[in-house]
């Protein structure tokens, strides 16, 4: 090989790794990404059972029920619509009834309810995860939220199965 | 007094970096030894001066003066004294000012042990560290301002937020910000040389020491963020890819690169402008670490909303000193002599391998970390990018970088032979196979991937020995000369071997615990018994406990195995009196590698506990491996190849001195 | 005494500003030795690398070939490298005469005029320095350091109940619930329940929740009566708690043996009459003769709770007001805020709660608490941040 063949091959081995990161985060997007939905958009949306999504909204009062083992169930609501969650497994330390919450999970095709199998309930001093946050303020039902400059790092209560 | 004084002390160090960021480098470029011996000396008062503005506000938390308004509102009077000093950089305005002590700390060293750097060097990368020292001394004085002051002052303070109050999370911030700023030196370095246009071998081991000495405590940090995460958070993970975690793990997988191209470009020469660029990311990745995080904008958009002169201060200096630096480089790069070559396969092939992985990686981190953030901007649509994400992405494209971990160290410079590295490595290689193969069958069980990642974690950690073993050629000179060619190597080439040993065991750690570990959610009453891992535990009910400044209730567990009890556990739901904050404390077992997992969760009407318990196997190796890549590290630092240059100036002082007298 | 420590803090602050330009202004006045552009490092750096090949060399990692090869370009570098040195060395070798004029000024103008400026700006430099401790040692009579002096005392000795029953009431006045409670608590634990602390114990259960006998605080009540039978006090909550419950026989029991007890002219009398009356008049047969004897009607249950929502109100409103007075005085009391701002949101006082929010955001601007409970309560924080 020549010097010239020598650095062209190097090049392209490098371009060709790029493209397949690419490719693979292009991939990646499509497969694990979340959107994120409050109970109002989920009546106008189409979203399949089994497609993972982000569900926020406020944890109803008085909606909360433990039934049988670890297994939670309560309901996420934002003022106009209101969804019934199941979750198994231990709630954060801040989760509370008329506080905002953020649940991951799909739909249940057969139960038509939400299964969650992670639930985060505090990002930051405000009681209140971002999204949620935007959103509620978005729709007046939370004012210009302020309080707490980010003490991002470490303040999180997630809890994941 | 005193607080007024370390207060003013903050404000002349202003005045102090201004001067030190002008005079300088025009002193540089004019040839005027008397400026740029400014440099040096103002370095060091400025430490000083920072230095003893932090000291006064330590001492405010310890004596709780309460009219400081950032210690009312971080501390409490009978929080514990090791606390109270960590509390002065648990809260956004005290670690600011850490950062900057941090920041002024490496220029004076720079200052005192760069006395072998040529003159203009030295004098540009003080200056330019005295450009970032500015940036940040404005940004606490106007924004961020931890002296300012309550009259009357209350009582009583509001206590510091319970998840920091923690050991692992008191030491874990300094570490952090050790990296963080110590590529600061390699940025100053790279801006220096850009301003010079001239660039050398010798700049590069320069600069590496820094880049080592940074990445070294880096590692550390992160490590000991991560421990953190896993033991106090209460929910068992030890990484979840979260905006704060990346935001360190960006600059380190940078930095690691960065310190693989100092190397190619000291020995030969090459990637020249590459190093130069990567010193400029790393820095610019810690510098949005920091203010990323710090400002909350990746987790929460509110604070902008809060304070907006703080959001767009932060903006500013990112904008000025990345987009700046990236300018120079545009500019002035193409000035800069290209190097040599090298064919592909050889070591500097490898490292340019190591290179386009890492970067690529970082890469892929920094799309999932701001994708949502530009997304929400552009389109207002919420996403969250999570563990998935990463997994798939960062998790596949770091595979065959740890498949060629041990094939860099025994490749030759300039032209390589992989034939002859594969030949020298096979053995190794068929070790890793083989004691990957025999873990994987004691442990019996797990998906075929388990048996790939342990082969890979063994293969990393054995094969970061082949180097050693062919140096020291055991195989035809025997035990004690090979002992004797070994202790001839340099210290850095055992720093090389025990970083890629670690490198090894924290895989080995990372694919042992998520493939081998269980857990199980379980609702238990008093006398319950759970078998997990082997051993049974049984819950022995709550107590009531008092701690300093909270309350808590305390689940006993007892733990046997085979019938014997062996230990016991606590795990407690504390209420932090001074906020009314819950936390979880997760009662932690060790045994060996691995550990017992217990975390409570809500009591049942029923009267039992709903209890979250895990078996970890080998989860130590995680941190373990990164606490061995740390002494990697240290072994490297005190290599005394990198102070080189150092004894031939020894000489020429006393020289100059003489000339001077005449 | 204050005069003169801010008159020798202005002159440490000139000495510190003096002596750092003085520190910045040596370089100038050393003489000016011309800067050499120094290769010496690069050189040693070329030398290191040779030597390492020999190394390498002789343990056989590299061929003669490739080390010759090697050799020889480390060499070529080597020489460029001492030759730029030696020639830029002398370029520069002359000393040039400078004038730093320009320089000297700024190094010597800079420091006190940013200095002054900023400081004066940002600073308090009349404000001395206030440790806990000095200020424990001499509280004179600031409540707030008495309660906290106690308070440390207590964190040291946790079983000194005669400390605890001191401090509860104190808590109670100023609105620390949550610490009054546990203050009680411990008191009762130690030192035995006596009629006044579980009075006051199940008051400040009821204060807690806005007005409501909850079980607790009736459990603490009813044992308080059991151990002080003649207590008005007591046995008017204990009554208070039947007829929130909608026991209004229970009620009356209880509110016509505290008259009984009590002389005609007892400060308390008209009250109990009131709730006498309240819960007497809804019983009398005959109004609603649909319902069985001892059955009240919905209506009768819905009136019993309205009549008693207006009673309660008017008792939360005197607490409030009381508050409300304090906060103005001592506005460091998170909780008393919050507390303020519920009260009166729950009061239906809309204006008064945005300005309770108003002043508790400004005492504490970064209060997630506040925030979450404004949004609780649909009150508006903007305008109010910042």
């Amino acid at each position: 090989m020549t010097r010239k063949q020598k650095r062209l091959a190097v090049i392209a081995g490098g371009m060709s790794f790029i493209l397949v990161a690419v490719l693979l985060v292009m991939f990646a997007f499509s497969q694990s990404v979340a959107y994120f939905f409050m109970p109002a958009d989920l009546a106008k949306a189409d979203v399949k059972p089994g497609t993972r999504i982000r569900l926020g909204g406020l944890v109803a009062e008085g909606s909360v029920k433990r039934s049988q083992g670890s297994t939670v169930s309560f309901t996420v609501t934002d003022g106009t619509g209101s969804v019934p969650v199941t979750y198994t497994g231990i709630l954060p330390d801040l989760f509370r009834e008329g506080q905002g919450v953020v649940t991951e999970g799909a739909f249940d095709a057969a139960s038509h309810g939400f299964v969650a199998d992670s639930v985060l309930a505090k990002h930051d001093e405000n009681y209140m995860p971002k999204e949620v946050a935007d959103r509620l303020k978005a729709q007046g039902v939370w004012n210009e939220g302020q309080g707490n400059q980010g003490q991002g790092s470490g303040t999180k209560g997630t809890a994941t199965r | 007094m005193i607080i007024e004084i370390g207060h003013y002390a903050l404000v002349l160090a202003l005045a102090t970096a201004l001067i030190l960021s002008v005079l300088p480098v025009i002193g540089a470029r004019r040839g005027d030894a008397a400026m740029m011996a400014l440099a040096p000396t103002g370095s060091l008062v400025l430490f000083a001066l920072v230095a003893f503005s932090f000291g006064v506000l330590t001492w405010a938390y310890v004596v709780s003066d309460f009219s400081v308004a950032n210690v009312w509102e971080n501390s409490h009077s009978l929080m514990p004294l090791i606390y109270k000093y960590s509390g002065v950089w648990g809260n956004h305005e005290g670690s600011m000012l850490l950062w900057l002590l941090i920041l002024v700390f490496f220029s004076a060293l720079v200052a005192t042990f760069g006395r072998n750097l040529p003159d203009t060097l030295r004098a540009n990368v003080l200056a330019v560290q005295a450009w970032i020292s500015t940036a940040f001394l404005f940004f606490i004085l106007l924004t961020s301002n931890p002296f300012l002051r309550l009259d009357p002052a209350p009582a009583e303070g509001q206590d510091l937020n319970p998840v920091l109050q923690d050991l692992g999370l008191a030491v874990h911030p300094p570490l952090l910000y050790l990296g963080y700023v110590g590529f600061s030196v390699c940025f100053s370095f790279a801006v220096a040389a850009l301003i010079e246009g001239r660039i050398d071998a010798a700049w590069a081991r320069w600069v590496r020491p820094w880049t080592l000495a940074a990445w070294t405590f880096l590692t550390a940090g992160i490590a000991m963020g991560s421990y953190w995460a896993y033991y106090e958070l209460g929910w068992g993970g030890w990484w979840f890819w979260d905006p704060v975690e990346n935001a360190s793990f960006m600059p380190w997988l940078a930095g690691t690169a960065l310190l693989h191209s100092a190397l190619v470009m000291e020995k030969r020469e090459a990637l020249k402008i590459w190093t130069v660029l990567l010193a400029i990311m790393t820095f610019s990745l810690s510098l949005l670490g920091t203010f990323l995080v710090r400002s909350g904008v990746l987790t929460s958009v509110h604070s902008f909303a809060t304070d907006p002169t703080r959001g767009i201060f932060i903006l500013c200096i990112l904008g000025i000193f990345i987009g700046g630096a990236f300018a120079l480089f545009a500019w002035r790069a193409p000035m800069l002599k290209a190097g040599g070559i090298f064919a592909p396969i050889s070591r500097e092939g490898a490292l340019v391998l190591n290179n386009l992985i890492l970067t690529v990686a970082t890469a892929t981190v920094l799309t999932g970390t701001l994708y949502p953030l530009i997304l929400e901007t552009l389109t207002g649509e919420k996403i969250s990018v999570g563990a998935p994400f990463f997994n798939m992405t960062f998790g596949l494209l770091m595979l065959p970088l740890l498949v060629a971990v041990p094939f860099g160290p025994v490749l030759a410079w300039k032209r390589g032979d992989l034939l002859g590295a594969l030949q020298r490595l096979y053995v190794f290689a068929g070790l890793a196979l083989a004691a990957g193969l025999a873990f994987f069958y004691i442990q019996n069980g797990g998906p075929v991937l388990a048996i790939f990642g342990l082969v890979l974690g063994f293969w990393g950690m054995i094969g970061a020995f082949a180097d050693l073993w062919y140096r020291a050629n055991f195989a035809k000179v025997g035990l004690s000369v090979g002992l004797k060619r070994l202790a001839g190597l340099p210290r850095s080439v055992f720093g090389t071997a025990i970083a890629h040993f670690g490198l090894g065991v924290t895989v080995l750690g990372i694919f042992a615990a998520t493939t081998f570990g269980t857990e199980t959610v379980v609702e238990m009453k008093q006398g319950a018994s759970v078998d997990i891992g082997g051993y049974s535990l049984t819950y022995d009910g709550l107590r009531d406990a008092v701690g300093p400044n909270y309350t808590e209730q305390r689940g006993h567990f007892a733990v046997s195995r085979g019938g014997v009890q062996v230990a016991d556990v606590w795990s407690s739901k504390r209420l932090y009196t001074a906020r009314r904050m819950p936390t979880t404390e997760a009662g932690i077992l060790t045994f060996g590698l691995s550990q017992l997992y217990v975390s409570l969760g809500d009591a049942m009407e029923s009267g039992g506990m709903v209890v979250r318990i895990w078996w970890k196997p080998f989860i130590l190796c995680i941190w373990g491996g990164a606490l061995v890549m740390m002494v990697g590290g240290f072994v490297s630092l005190s290599d005394r190849r990198l102070r080189v240059g150092a004894p031939s100036r020894k000489a020429k002082p006393v020289k100059a001195r003489l000339e001077a007298a005449e | 005494m204050q005069y003169w420590a801010t008159m020798v803090l202005w002159i440490i602050l000139a000495a510190l500003t003096a002596a750092v330009a003085a520190i910045l202004i040596l370089p100038f006045a050393r003489a000016t030795k011309a800067a050499s552009v120094d290769r010496a490092g690069e050189v040693a750096v070329y030398r290191d690398q040779l030597a390492e090949l020999d190394r390498d060399r002789a343990q056989g990692l590299i061929n003669a070939e490739e080390a010759e090869y090697a050799r020889a370009e480390i060499g070529r570098r080597l020489l460029a490298a001492a030759g730029a040195g030696a020639g830029e060395g002398r370029e520069t070798a002359a000393p040039k005469a400078r004038k730093h004029a320009l320089a000297t000024t700024a190094v010597t103008m800079v420091p006190p005029v940013i200095g002054l400026c900023l400081y004066l700006a940002l600073g308090n430099p009349g404000l001395p320095d206030q440790p806990l401790e000095a200020r424990l040692a001499n509280p004179g009579n600031n409540v707030a350091l008495l309660v906290a002096k106690a308070e440390r005392h207590l964190a040291e000795n946790p079983n000194d109940g005669a400390g605890w029953d001191l401090l509860a009431p104190i808590y109670f006045r100023s609105m620390r619930l949550g610490d009054a409670e546990l203050a009680y608590r411990n008191a009762i634990r130690i030192l035995g329940p006596n009629p006044l602390r579980l009075a006051g114990l199940g008051e400040t259960l009821v204060a807690s929740n806005d007005g409501i006998v909850t079980e607790d605080a009736r459990a603490a009540f009813e044992q308080a009566v059991k151990l002080d039978p003649d207590n008005p006090r007591s046995r008017f909550y204990v009554g208070l708690g039947f007829e929130q419950a909608g026991r209004a026989a229970e009620a009356r029991a209880q509110f016509e043996a505290i008259a009984k007890g009590s002389p005609p002219d007892a400060p308390w009398m008209q009250l109990v009459n009131q709730h006498i009356a309240k819960n007497g008049g809804t019983i009398t047969p005959g109004r609603d003769t649909a319902q069985a004897p001892g059955n009240p009607s919905q209506a009768d249950v819905a009136a019993a709770e309205n009549l008693s929502q207006g009673d309660r109100q008017a008792m939360i409103r005197g607490m409030v007001d009381s508050l409300a007075e304090r906060l103005k005085q001592e506005p460091n009391n998170l909780e008393g805020w919050v507390r303020l701002v519920r009260s009166y949101a729950v009061l239906g006082d809309k204006p008064k709660a945005q300005e309770a929010l108003k002043s508790g955001l400004k005492q504490f601007p970064s209060s997630g608490e506040l925030v979450a409970l404004a949004n609780e309560m649909g009150l508006a924080v903007e305008g109010v941040a910042q």
